[in-house]
């Protein structure tokens, strides 16, 4: 299937049949999400309104982390099959990737000031999640520390997958070193029950968030197909040129 | 069995070339030493000169002194080996780079991390650590070490080449190197505590087994893609 999706045209094609699909998905679901998280969910007897913030924090969350999944995922594509746009795919999750677990540190330090009364805890979630900002942004610097891009891809792909087989460890310890210096005392966000109410806005939310990343994860990579079609283009005339000369 | 032992023999080569060039000047080593102390004074100077402070952090002080202290020794690695050439010649040699790899980590190892431990009673004297911590702070730095030199390789094939490697490397190293920060720490804090430290240790133990096994075809592969260029 991956095989059959890799041709940039065909690519091309089909994602403009379903793109405005994808974004109709995406805006309704958010604009349901945000109503029904808004306006009609009950207060958490605890929490009050600030549970407000779990709707968009849990799904940040869960995409933060899903991204980093599917980019690994696909940066083994990219180095064992060699698709060039298995590497357009994973570039492209990235800056969408971080910019999802930046926004779920923000909106837990936001959540955190009401219940912790400070704006940062160091809880064994949100430091996990620092983590993975880190391992996002070292894949971003990487893949341009380059001269040539194709360096920086398949090196920054050997990075990624790196992380992959990390990550998981490095959340383990995190947790390990949270039992083991403060006993879980600490309300996390969402706990183990929830309300059927607040479940429908939770799942919207999620629904609205991972298509609205899949459809800048599509506009992505459709720009950068397009900057290579340029550069092999200028790269074209500038041979034709020196051909005139030569 | 003739290829298994021409493969022992040409990994001890291969540690030996490492000591030669290495062991010629041990000024590696006395730096990391000394950086590592300048760290353990910084903290001291920035937290102030309590005694009750001082033994609640002084294990992570420690920790934290020896991984800031390793890193920027890491680039050198294979840099040097990627400049010279010496990289080119040897990926065309029947020799899997694999092995050479492994030895070469295990050399940074012998050479750099086991000098590392002359510097303990410094710092135990330095940090007011109790004494009865010695074997398991012997034991954690011993195998702590082995899995930062086996990161330590990974992220040295990851800069060769790049552009402003020696800044990249540590913000791509620091995130991989937590859970030895967190055993290791660990360790020390169970027997502070008077607790068994053996879990902390085991897991340490089974993060160094993990790099063991997967470090040298990674860096072997990300290196496959540096000589490439």
């Amino acid at each position: 299937m991956f095989d059959w999706l890799a041709n940039p045209n065909r690519f091309n094609r089909i994602t403009e049949k379903i793109q405005p699909y994808i974004l109709l998905i995406a805006i309704i679901t958010l604009i349901s999400g945000l109503y029904f998280s808004l306006f009609d969910s009950p207060k958490d007897y605890q929490q009050g309104d600030a549970v407000r913030i779990m709707y968009v924090h849990v799904p940040s969350a869960w995409l933060a982390s899903f991204l980093y999944f599917s980019l690994a995922i696909s940066c083994v594509f990219y180095l064992v099959w060699k698709h060039p746009l298995a590497d357009l795919v994973s570039s492209s999750m990235a800056p969408i990737g971080a910019l999802f677990s930046a926004l779920t540190l923000v909106t837990g330090s936001l959540w955190g000031k009401p219940m912790w009364g400070t704006w940062w805890v160091w809880d064994a979630r949100l430091t996990s999640m620092l983590v993975l900002f880190f391992f996002y942004l070292g894949y971003i610097l990487l893949s341009n520390a380059f001269e040539r891009k194709i360096d920086g891809s398949k090196t920054a792909s050997v990075l990624a997958i790196v992380g992959l087989i990390n990550l998981p460890i490095v959340k383990f310890s995190v947790d390990w070193w949270h039992t083991l210096h403060q006993p879980a005392s600490i309300i996390k966000i969402g706990g183990p029950s929830i309300d059927d109410k607040m479940l429908l806005p939770l799942i919207l939310m999620i629904f609205a968030l991972s298509f609205f990343s899949l459809y800048m994860i599509i506009l992505n990579v459709k720009t950068k197909l397009i900057e290579k079609k340029c550069e092999a283009l200028l790269l074209k005339s500038n041979l034709e040129e020196m051909s005139k000369i030569g | 069995m003739s290829l298994q032992s021409s493969f022992i023999e040409i990994f001890i080569s291969h540690i030996k070339r490492e000591f030669l060039i290495n062991f010629r000047s041990l000024v590696d080593v006395i730096s990391i030493i000394s950086f590592m102390i300048l760290i353990v004074t910084l903290f001291v100077l920035g937290i102030g000169p309590f005694e009750e402070k001082l033994r609640l952090i002084s294990n992570a002080i420690f920790w934290i002194g020896l991984i800031l202290a390793i890193i920027p020794s890491l680039e050198k690695t294979l840099q040097r080996d990627y400049d010279n050439g010496w990289l080119d010649q040897t990926i065309t040699s029947p020799t899997p780079m694999e092995l050479i790899l492994l030895s070469k980590s295990l050399a940074y190892w012998l050479i750099v991390i086991i000098p590392l431990l002359i510097s303990l009673p410094l710092f135990i004297v330095l940090l007011n650590i109790n004494l009865k911590l010695i074997p398991w702070l012997l034991i954690s730095i011993l195998v702590g070490g082995l899995s930062i030199s086996l990161i330590g390789i990974i992220g040295s094939a990851l800069t060769l080449g790049a552009k402003r490697g020696n800044i990249l490397l540590p913000i791509l190293i620091i995130p991989l190197i937590i859970p030895i920060l967190i055993f290791g720490v660990g360790i020390s804090e169970a027997v502070r505590i008077n607790e068994s430290p053996v879990n902390n240790l085991f897991l340490l133990i089974g993060f160094t087994l993990i790099y063991l096994v997967i470090s040298p075809f990674i860096s072997a592969f990300l290196i496959r893609i540096a000589i490439s260029r």
